[in-house]
C-alpha cells in the first residue's frame, strides 16, 4: 500500500505514527517546537524514501524510528542549534549529580526514563542513543576501551527494557 | 555459539536503538537468518520498540498535517487498482464526473424550476395585491354610499317622528292659479310652535331669487323664513300664531314685504 505511494496510503502512516514518531523526536530534541520542525523534515523523508525500505531488514516503524532518530541527532548536531543550546547541553551535565539537577522531572520521554539508570550506564546512553556517537567515537570520548563500551551499553539497555516492561 | 546468551546479552535491543556497532549489526543480520530463535528475538524487539515508543508518545499539532500534506502534494501518486491497471483507475474517475454532471444538471433544472416558480408566484402575488387594493377602493365606496343612506334613513326617520308627534299641525299649500303645478306643505308644532316645510314640489329658483315663506298673522304677511337648500323636512321660524302659509319667490336673503306677483303656492291652517 505505500509503495503505491497514494495520499491516502500517507494519511494511513501519518494518522498511526505521527505521535509515536513524535514522541522520539521530543525524547532527543527536548523542545516541541523545533521537534515538530523535525517531524515534518522526518515525514518527507520518509514518503520521498519508502522505496529504500526493505521489510526483510525489519519491520516498518523500525526503520521509521531509525530516520526519526537520526533527524533528530542531526538537527541538535547542527551548528545553530549547538550554539543557542550549549547552556542546556551544560546543564543536561550537571543532572548526573542528583541535588545540583535544575530541573528534575522536566525531561521528556525517554530522557526521563534514563535518569533511573547507573551513572556509568546514562552517560553511555545519554552519548549514544541521545547524541549519535558510535561506540568507536564514545571509547575515545570518555577514555575507556571499546569492548567496556559495547559490553556497558548492551548492559544499560537490558536494564532499561526492564525497567520500561509492558 | 550460545544462543540464549547472544539474545540476552542485550546486543539485539541495541541493534533496534541504532545504537549497536557496524561489527555488531553485521554480526546480528547473519545470525538472524541462521537462527530462527535469533530472528524472532529481534522481532520481539522491535515489538518492545514499537509499544515503548507508542507509550511516550507526543501528540502533534493539528496543523502538521496539512502542512506536510502541502509539501508533498507534488509526491503522491493517483489511486491505482493493482489487478487492473489504467483502465480501471480511470473508471472511477469518469464515474465522478458522471456523478458530477448529474448533480449540475440536477442543480440547474432546480435553478430554472425553482425561477420559474417565483416568477408565477410573483405573477400571482401582484395580481392578488391589485385585486386587494380594488376590493379595498370598493369597500371605501361601498361604506360612503352606506353612510349616506343611513344618514338619510335617520334623517327621515327624525322627519316622520316630527310629522307624527302630537299637537304637530299639517298645512297643505297647495298651487295658486297659474301655479298649479307646484305644492309645499307646512308642518307646525302647536306646542313650540316651531315650523318645518316640505318643498313637495317647487320649481328650481333661477340665480339670485330664493322661496320665501309668510305666515299670514291677522291679514298681514310676517316673514316666517328662507327656504334653505335642504333635504326634505325644513325647520324655519318660529312662529307664534298665523291664520295662513305662503311661499313667494323673492331676492337672494329675503325681503321685509313679499311680491304678490310672485306668490306660488298658499294654504289656510285647519283651525
Amino acid at each position: 500500500m505505500l509503495k503505491q505511494r497514494t495520499q491516502a496510503a500517507f494519511s494511513y502512516l501519518y494518522d498511526n505514527y505521527a505521535a509515536t514518531l513524535n514522541g522520539i523526536i521530543v525524547g532527543i530534541i527536548q523542545d516541541q517546537e523545533v521537534s515538530g520542525d523535525v517531524l515534518q523534515e522526518v515525514f518527507v523523508k520518509i514518503w520521498r524514501q519508502v522505496e529504500n525500505y526493505d521489510p526483510v531488514k525489519g519491520r516498518l516503524f523500525t526503520w521509521m524510528y531509525n530516520i526519526a532518530r537520526t533527524t533528530a541527532i542531526d538537527t541538535l548536531r547542527s551548528r545553530d542549534w549547538k550554539n543557542s543550546k550549549r547552556n542546556n547541553s551544560l546543564t543536561e551535565e550537571y543532572t548526573s549529580l542528583p541535588d545540583k539537577a535544575p530541573n528534575p522531572g522536566d525531561e521528556l520521554g525517554l530522557r526521563k526514563i534514563i535518569q533511573g539508570l547507573r551513572e556509568e550506564y546514562k552517560v553511555l546512553v545519554e552519548l549514544s542513543y541521545f547524541e549519535g556517537y558510535t561506540q568507536e567515537e564514545i571509547s575515545g570520548m570518555l577514555n575507556i576501551p571499546l569492548g567496556t563500551v559495547k559490553t556497558r551499553i548492551r548492559a544499560a539497555i537490558l536494564q532499561l527494557r526492564q525497567q520500561v516492561k509492558l | 555459539m550460545d544462543i540464549q546468551a547472544y539474545i540476552q546479552s542485550g546486543v539485539i535491543e541495541s541493534y533496534v536503538l541504532g545504537i549497536a556497532n557496524e561489527q555488531e549489526v553485521a554480526e546480528l543480520q547473519r545470525l538472524r537468518l541462521e537462527h530462527p530463535a535469533i530472528a524472532t528475538a529481534v522481532e520481539q524487539a522491535e515489538q518492545w520498540l514499537l509499544d515503548t515508543s507508542s507509550q511516550l508518545a507526543v501528540p502533534v499539532a493539528d496543523k502538521s498535517k496539512m502542512q506536510l500534506l502541502t509539501t508533498l502534494q507534488n509526491d503522491f501518486k493517483e489511486p491505482v487498482s493493482a489487478s487492473n491497471g489504467s483502465v480501471s483507475s480511470e473508471a472511477p474517475v469518469r464515474s465522478m464526473s458522471r456523478n458530477m454532471a448529474w448533480i449540475a444538471a440536477a442543480s440547474v433544472v432546480l435553478f430554472v424550476s425553482s425561477a420559474a416558480v417565483n416568477l408565477y408566484l410573483y405573477n400571482k402575488y401582484t395580481k392578488a395585491a391589485n385585486d386587494y387594493s380594488d376590493l379595498l377602493k370598493e369597500r371605501t365606496t361601498l361604506l360612503a354610499t352606506n353612510k349616506a343612506y343611513e344618514n338619510r334613513l335617520t334623517a327621515l326617520q327624525n322627519n316622520m317622528q316630527l310629522m307624527t308627534a302630537p299637537g304637530m299641525l299639517k298645512v297643505s299649500m297647495p298651487g295658486v292659479a297659474g301655479k298649479e303645478q307646484s305644492l309645499a306643505t307646512v308642518y307646525w308644532d302647536t306646542h313650540t310652535k316651531d315650523v318645518y316645510l316640505i318643498a313637495n314640489s317647487l320649481p328650481a329658483a333661477p340665480a339670485g331669487k330664493q322661496y320665501q315663506l309668510w305666515a299670514l298673522v291677522d291679514g298681514k304677511p310676517v316673514d316666517a323664513g328662507m327656504l334653505e337648500n335642504c333635504e326634505g323636512l325644513c325647520q324655519l321660524k318660529n312662529i307664534q300664531q298665523a291664520q295662513a302659509f305662503a311661499i313667494t319667490l323673492e331676492k337672494a336673503g329675503g325681503s321685509p314685504v313679499p311680491d304678490l306677483t310672485q306668490l306660488y303656492v298658499m294654504g289656510k291652517v285647519q283651525s
